[in-house]
């Protein structure tokens, strides 16, 4: 079993906690991924192969797959008939079962699900395991709480207030994504000030002509069928990406894929800083002039409103290329759908003022254009570093972020001169961007020194002596064993902490370790990471041989490679205990 | 019976931490006080008892329901024995309406009273309905429970995730799994509950020297 380790994670300590297995076999049971194996294998149909442990069962009604969120229906063989009192009559398998999954397509990503017992008495939580269709590989999924997608109980009697929690909730949830669709209005809105959107204006008004005498009502109602049939386009084109998405998310994380959309968010910027023109491409420029615009209706204004997004399209391509990474990244169709709806909202929202008050409500293009347009360009270049310090070691993607802040600080006019005459906001920019250089040289500055950490970048100059102690980290038990006879020729106590990518209270129990109380304390102690990440079998060694459950568990090694009794840690730490538990 | 074997070893801590709770240098500990004393988790068996048992269970889980009447049994006749329930539904989503139903009769004192119905109900897919009959068939009062299950909502919702981080943190794999005194055990029979106890008891006495 794969542990879930919530954020919300209780400050447990259970700390000498040996708990004495009273099975016969002397260990407490094994996990249920380790009793039940899933494997896939592909020639004309998937074939799926569980293999059952010894003494342990799976259910055949358990038996569960889908793709995409569609259930699909499995024939699983007929099973071995239980029938027990307390059971009832059930069909289950021993030692293995296999069935096979006719017309999956090619690449995808089949969810299944199953769950079993253990003749020695327990029943395990089902299991989820994802199947990649095109590599066959067979990933866990960490078990997800049950409580947290309750159904909620049956309507209640009908007197009783209804719950403020569920209302609670909704709001929660909902003003999650409403940061997000209003993030991406936002992005629209930028976007309409690129001159893509511009060949737009004689379209729309081209309709309003058509219309003759009109209100300001008219002019509205016009031009927001226009912008909100625009803006469906997009919303269509992002359904369809996060619909795909779900199969496309691994894609995404190869640093191929993560490389070529930084260039293309580098190139970006650089046509928002002036060095090219995003332009229409002229044989669709003179394709919209010729577009037949039957002025006037409401369903004309729609069907020009569609198709003038396509026809833009490959003009905001780049940004339009984002937010369709944003969708397939969501993987979620309605999700996608949304955000690049709101996109297109954003977009049109200039040409709904522009419609109903005529052209002079919008403001003109000027200096200030140019100022959008850097912050734009500037915002690219940000997404380009985020995307590719995924891809390096921490000091590397630190200093990228450092050179971020002294470009952001340029373009803020921190190296500007300023005489007694600058206006105040040439002033302030300037202060902004001084700020901004200094902090990016202080980030470039702590790169060298070593540091991948943004709000501490130069703890490595506080922290002299913690650079005295150690800090290695592996995944193999030989590995392991190097270290600790290296560490132990010290004299001193090693302290073993085993973590993973995945364990966020493993992060936060870095940060008490680098408390300032504690970084002293632990200045002249040694420690050896084990990264359980890979639930490698080499991994799995080291969490039998110290008895780790899963991370977080640190404790102190004497040099004999004992562990040194009480000076073990589960869960969340803090600093006065761990203060405490290390003087032992 | 290989379940009534014990593991031998020595018992360290935690079997004094459990049994008695009166070590001093875990007396501190947050934590063994929430596994054993949270002031939410119904009990039963002698509240003075000089051995705690800990049930993480789930209504939907037969071997649960095997046991339960061996656990009630030697709890009822050793005398001196606190019995803490966890609801720990991870088994399917009725668990988790069935663990909220008996949690919800806590609040009129028939936490036990329902919890025993439930794990009489056979089976590992016992439905909503088929769990509300059997509350009503034991005298529980349902309108009342429905009121409960909606104003402690948020109590009942707080108590099972403290549980469910709880069984996490122990590395707990599946239901039935219980804490007897410093052992851990799954399905027992009533011998092997027996057993249990009194290897617990001797382990207790032997730290306590």
């Amino acid at each position: 079993m794969h542990f879930s380790i919530k954020a919300r994670w209780l400050p447990i300590l259970l700390l000498p906690l040996v708990l004495f297995p009273l099975a016969a076999k002397a260990e407490t049971p094994a996990p249920a991924d380790k009793v039940f194996v899933l494997s896939a294998s592909r020639e004309s149909a998937l074939r799926l192969v569980w293999t059952v442990a010894p003494g342990a069962y799976l259910y055949r009604d358990s038996l569960k797959a889908s793709l995409d969120g569609r259930d699909l229906a499995l024939a699983p063989p007929p099973g071995e008939t239980k029938d027990d009192p307390n059971f009832g009559k059930v069909e289950v398998y021993h030692r293995a079962v296999a069935l096979t999954v006719p017309d999956l397509p090619p690449s995808g990503v089949l969810d299944v699900t199953y769950q079993g017992c253990a003749e020695s008495g327990i029943c395990y939580p089902p299991v989820r395991s994802l199947v990649d269709l095109t590599s066959l590989v067979v990933t866990q999924r960490p078990r997800a709480s049950l409580l947290a997608d309750v159904a909620d109980p049956p309507a209640p009697a009908p007197s009783t207030p209804q719950g403020s929690v569920d209302r609670e909730a909704d709001t929660a949830m909902s003003s999650g994504s409403l940061a997000v669709i209003s993030a991406f209005v936002g992005f629209g809105l930028l976007l309409a000030f690129t001159p893509c959107v511009f060949p737009m204006i004689p379209i729309l008004s081209g309709i309003l002509v058509g219309a003759g005498q009109r209100s300001i009502r008219r002019g509205f109602s016009l031009s927001a069928t226009y912008v909100l049939a625009m803006a469906s386009a997009y919303g269509l084109a992002g359904f369809v990406a996060g619909w795909s998405g779900a199969n496309l998310q691994v894609l995404l994380q190869t640093p191929l894929v993560l490389g070529l959309s930084a260039a293309i968010f580098v190139a970006l910027a650089l046509a928002m800083f002036g060095l090219f023109e995003l332009a229409l491409p002229s044989f669709i420029a003179t394709r919209i002039a010729a577009l037949p615009v039957r002025g006037g209706s409401l369903g004309g204004a729609a069907l020009i409103g569609f198709g003038s997004a396509l026809v833009i399209g490959p003009c905001v391509t780049p940004p339009l290329a984002a937010a369709m990474l944003y969708a397939i990244d969501t993987g979620d169709a309605v999700r996608g759908g949304t955000a690049l709806f709101a996109l297109g909202l954003g977009m049109g929202l200039p040409l709904v003022l522009a419609g109903t008050f005529g052209a002079r409500f919008l403001p003109k293009a000027g200096p200030w254009l140019d100022g959008f347009r850097r912050l734009f360009g500037l915002i690219f270049l940000g997404v380009a570093v985020m995307l590719v310090a995924r891809l390096l070691p921490p000091p590397a993607g630190l200093a990228l972020w450092g050179a971020w802040g002294v470009i952001v600080a340029t373009f803020l006019g921190a190296f500007d001169r300023l005489d007694s005459a600058s206006p105040w906001n040439a002033r302030l920019s300037k202060a902004i961007g001084l700020s901004a250089a200094f902090y990016g040289a202080v980030l470039i500055v702590g790169a060298a020194g070593g540091s991948g950490d943004p709000l501490r970048p130069l703890a490595f100059v506080t922290g002299r002596e913690a650079e005295q102690a150690v800090t290695l980290r592996m995944t193999q038990p030989a590995d392991f064993d190097r270290a600790f006879a290296a560490e132990a020729t010290a004299g001193k106590p090693v302290l073993i902490l085993f973590t993973a990518d995945w364990c966020t209270v493993c992060k936060s129990n870095e940060k008490v370790l680098a408390e300032a109380g504690l970084r002293d304390r632990l200045a002249r102690t040694p420690r050896i990471f084990v990264d359980i990440t890979a639930q490698t079998a080499e991994a799995e060694k080291l969490m039998a041989r110290f008895r780790v459950i899963g991370p977080p568990a640190l404790f102190l090694l004497d040099t004999s490679g004992r562990e040194i009794p009480g000076s073990r840690l589960i869960g969340a730490i803090n600093a006065a205990d761990l203060t405490t538990r290390l003087a032992t | 019976m290989q379940r009534r074997t014990f593991l031998a070893g020595a018992g360290t801590a935690l079997a004094a931490a459990i049994g008695m709770g009166s070590l001093p240098a875990l007396a501190a500990e947050v934590s063994l006080d929430d596994l054993l004393h949270d002031p939410a988790a119904p009990e039963g068996g002698n509240p003075k008892g000089d051995l705690t048992i800990v049930s993480f269970s789930d209504y939907n889980c037969p071997f649960c329901k095997k046991a339960e009447p061996d656990l009630a049994r030697a709890v009822r006749e050793d005398g001196n024995i606190r019995l803490v329930y966890k609801d720990w539904p991870i088994l399917s989503q009725a668990s988790v309406y069935g663990a909220r139903m008996a949690l919800a009769a806590h609040y009129q004192g028939a936490y036990e009273r329902a919890h025993h119905a439930l794990m009489s109900i056979s089976g590992r897919a016992v439905s909503q309905e088929d769990m509300e009959k059997a509350l009503a068939a034991a005298g529980i009062d349902i309108p009342r429970l429905n009121t409960d299950l909606e104003t402690r909502k948020k109590e009942i919702t707080e108590l099972l995730a403290r549980n469910m981080d709880q069984a996490d943190a122990l590395g707990l794999q599946g239901t039935p799994t219980y804490l007897i005194g410093p052992l851990l055990a799954s399905t027992l029979d009533y011998d092997g509950f027996r057993e249990a106890i009194a290897e617990a008891r001797s382990r207790q006495a032997g730290d306590a020297q």
